[in-house]
């Protein structure tokens, strides 16, 4: 086979195309392969029982959850995460000082959620917690809300 | 004829060992040793100079790789079960507390040994062309190591291994951009569960091992190729050696010297190729200061060999290797802290998670790639590296500082402690 620079060049180019766009596709299959299609977790959203069931005062921790839930006579029901939004430990609420401390790195919140003290970026997170057909308090995970928002029963 | 004479030299096929022929045979005919030279500088053994670091990292991790295989007949990587086999090998298993207390102290020796011998090269400057690549080949190897430590600590399940993964894979979704999707790849999922202790499983046991063995056997022939072990050559009577010998053609064009009338002896390889032929020229009085590799350099690396075993297993004997509780998702310790070596780490990020997590580390990595391409001056003599050895001297005492800041003197709510709170168990 005669090969002049038009031929080399003109297969060189496409020889380079296709051998990246392999390489390509096989790392973004090996990308796909790794992440899971399915998520065999919690669900989002979930009940966490009638209102009764929580008393007023200090926040109710449910520890499978990871959330506090709030009672408040006047305001009504809210709830927080618990999860820490520096690096993802669960914090404490203490009653001497009502505020939520962190054990990893220190951080404390305000019991409304704000950052005091310490190295985490953002308050903590509320969700929206609804009542459910059946009577029981919903808390949807995927929806955040203000920390002003309380649901009233 | 003698029938067991000739099944022994079936398998030694090599001139006995009285002979320099048989001493040299003994390290080329044989593929575990033939990463030797057959001959070794007397310099090379000089324990003051190497302290047989890169050796006793090595064998450490060849304590690890046989430990680690032996704990695996034992362990299932899902909860809980994990931390029952934990219990089991404590416990019930023959001899099973011995070899994880093992596994787990080799693994602390190993990040030292690692950084001790990374210090070593630098202060010797070993990294000198033309050995740059190497050092990144190293600085690499180093944090597989840590890598390795990592994923070899969520495998317990225990409350450690559970707080520590949340922690550091929550540290490397600050990244900018890639940060979640690196944390969903790691975890399998959202949430540090099963999916993540089966990863960090594969990682631990396959993947990562197998990248430091590949390297590693890179690190050794370039070593090799590169003249072998690092001398303290600025010491030598003749002041252009503290540099390193250079292998591979000459830079210059300059005609090749002829074999030289001296006692001087030139190897090339003699191969059909075009272009400059690869030479190495060793002088006669260099030679005089060779020994061969049988047995002096054998005999102390068995020895350093031994002490590593020993020491190992004298501690292994004496100190239990930690377990804490099982793992539980709702309740974290106070203090959480990762093992010492990561404590300097969640130091910086008790500061903050973007800088102190991902910012300056991955600055700090990138220094130390960098350094044998930044640091240009061709001379190993300590006295012409003043401002070398000062800046390397202060990132050393940053990280131990910061190490021995998060170990001692953090305590509940990552608050200051005095260190002597601990010790009297005030808290």
């Amino acid at each position: 086979m005669n090969i002049n620079r038009r031929r080399l060049l003109n297969w060189g180019t496409g020889g380079l195309v296709a051998l990246t766009s392999a390489v390509g596709l096989s790392l973004g299959a090996v990308l796909r392969y790794l992440t899971p299609s399915v998520f065999y977790e919690p669900p989002q959203s979930f009940k966490i029982g009638a209102p009764a069931d929580f008393s007023f005062g200090p926040p109710t921790f449910m520890a499978e959850e990871k959330i506090f839930v709030f009672r408040d006579r006047e305001k009504g029901f809210a709830v927080v995460n618990a999860v820490c939004t520096h690096l993802g430990c669960t914090v404490g609420y203490f009653q001497n000082d009502e505020r939520f401390h962190c054990p990893c790195h220190g951080s404390v919140f305000a019991a409304d959620g704000a950052v005091l003290h310490g190295p985490a970026p953002r308050p903590l997170e509320w969700f929206e917690v609804t009542l459910a057909r059946d009577g029981q308090l919903r808390v949807d995970k995927d929806h955040t809300v203000p920390a002003s928002y309380r649901l009233m029963v | 004829m003698n029938p067991i004479r000739d099944a022994w030299q079936s398998i030694f096929r090599r001139d006995p060992l009285s002979t320099d022929k048989g001493k040299s045979e003994f390290v080329f005919l044989n593929v575990w040793l033939h990463i030797h030279p057959a001959k070794v500088k007397k310099e090379n053994l000089k324990v003051k100079h190497t302290f047989y670091l890169g050796f006793i990292t090595f064998f450490l991790f060849l304590i690890l790789v046989t430990t680690g295989v032996a704990l695996m007949f034992y362990y299932r990587p899902h909860p809980p079960q994990a931390y029952q086999d934990m219990k089991d090998l404590q416990f019930v298993v023959y001899l099973g507390s011995f070899l994880r207390n093992m596994h787990r102290w080799s693994a602390h020796g190993m990040v030292i040994c690692v950084f001790l011998h990374m210090c070593r090269v630098f202060y010797t400057g070993s990294y000198k062309r033309p050995r740059q690549f190497n050092w990144v080949i190293g600085v690499i190897l180093f944090l597989l190591t840590l890598g390795l430590s990592f994923t070899g600590y969520l495998l317990p399940w225990d409350q450690l291994a559970f707080w520590a993964i949340t922690v550091g894979t929550n540290i490397g979704s600050y990244a900018p951009v890639v940060g979640a999707g690196i944390r969903e790849l790691l975890l399998g999922g959202h949430t540090v569960g099963e999916s993540a202790l089966l990863r960090f499983y594969v990682l631990h046991v396959a993947v990562l091992p197998a990248l430091v063995t590949l390297l590693t056997m890179v690190h050794f022939w370039r070593v090799r190729k590169d003249g072998g072990l690092s001398r303290p050559v600025w010491k030598l009577k003749d002041p252009k050696s503290a540099q390193l010998v250079a292998i591979g053609a000459p830079d210059t064009n300059a005609a090749l010297p002829a074999v030289p009338a001296s006692q001087d002896k030139t190897y090339g390889l003699m191969e059909v190729v075009t272009g400059k032929p690869i030479f190495e020229t060793v002088s006669a009085e260099e030679e005089e200061d060779t020994v061969f590799s049988y047995p002096y350099a054998f005999f102390r690396e068995g020895v350093a060999l031994l002490a590593t075993v020993t020491t190992v297993m004298a501690v292994s004997i004496f100190w239990q290797a930690p377990l804490e509780e099982l793992a539980n998702p709702a309740k974290t310790p106070n203090p959480a802290k990762a093992p010492w070596y990561f404590l300097g780490l969640q130091e910086l990020v008790s500061h903050s998670a973007l800088l102190g997590g991902v910012i300056v580390p991955a600055l700090a990595v990138m220094a130390l790639l960098a350094i044998p391409y930044v640091d240009l001056n061709p001379s190993r003599r300590p006295a012409d590296r003043k401002w070398a050895i000062r800046a390397f001297t202060l990132f050393v005492v940053v990280n131990v500082v910061l190490i021995i800041v998060g170990t001692l003197f953090r305590g509940p709510g990552w608050a200051f402690v005095a260190p002597w709170v601990h010790i009297a168990g005030a808290e």
